[in-house]
């Protein structure tokens, strides 16, 4: 299935999510770990356009 | 296929000590870098960014530092080897961000007084800068007895590191440019 693409917030283009990285420090900060990976997946998109970077969690 | 953006490779000066002669290896860093076409960068001297030392990470981002290493294609980290290690104020700036590093490249400078250039520094930021999201390269330049190298003005006495800076820098803009292509266009 494929996702809906982040726009930037800064210029509007579509964002590209090209890594993912498992982050810890959110499973602290309360944020449900995955059960597969004991962490949160963390989404990083970046933009075409301006070179903007954004993350949001997987899911 | 390039972007037409210029790359963008800020020189982080790694170490806030009093006589640091890493602030004449970041600055002439810096002058080498802009002789490539279509290259910018900055000087990022952490002495001037007052991080809070009583918390640490991304709770600790300093708006400035984050937008900077957001534009940033690639970063030279200029390192001080400490007993071994790196200066603990550099690994504590660096841990500010991580979404700013994903998928760019960093090259090291590695400076110390002795004959080793800083080799045991570089080795010892390799895995950290894997785990921030940065891919290293593979050319370093070692400033020995970095105290022969410059003047006290920063002159630089020894030639030959413009040479050693140019092939390392060369590399550096090379993977920056293919990182951006992937960031911007390879879905993971
Ligand atoms: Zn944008």
């Amino acid at each position: 299935m494929t996702k809906k693409r982040l726009s930037c917030p800064r210029c509007g283009a579509e964002m590209n999510n090209h890594a993912e990285k498992i982050s810890y420090e959110e499973v602290a900060g309360g944020y449900k770990p995955d059960p597969v990976f004991g962490g949160v997946v963390e989404e990083i998109h970046t933009c075409p356009g301006c070179g903007n970077v954004e993350s949001r969690t997987a899911g | 296929m390039e972007s037409g953006r210029p790359i963008f490779i800020p020189v982080i000066l790694g170490t806030t000590r009093k006589g640091r002669m890493s602030e004449h290896v970041a600055n002439f860093m810096a002058r080498e870098i802009v002789k490539q076409e279509n290259v910018g960068t900055e000087v990022v001297d952490i002495r001037n960014i007052p991080f809070p030392t009583d918390d640490a990470g991304e709770s600790i981002k300093h708006a400035g530092f984050s937008e900077t290493a957001m534009k940033a294609d690639a970063f030279v980290i200029v390192a001080p080897e400490y007993n071994h290690g790196y200066p603990g104020l550099l690994k504590h700036a660096l841990d500010t961000n991580l979404k700013e590093y994903i998928h760019k490249a960093v090259g090291i400078c590695g400076v110390s007084a002795g004959p080793f250039g800083g080799t045991r520094v570089i080795e010892n930021l390799l895995p950290v800068m894997r785990e921030l999201g940065l891919v290293a390269i593979f050319w370093d330049v070692n400033f020995s007895a970095v105290q022969k190298a410059f003047d006290e003005n920063g002159k630089l006495l020894d030639e030959a590191y413009v040479k050693r800076a140019e092939k390392f820098i060369k590399e550096l803009v090379w993977m920056a440019k293919v990182l951006r292509y992937g960031r911007e266009n390879v879905e993971i």
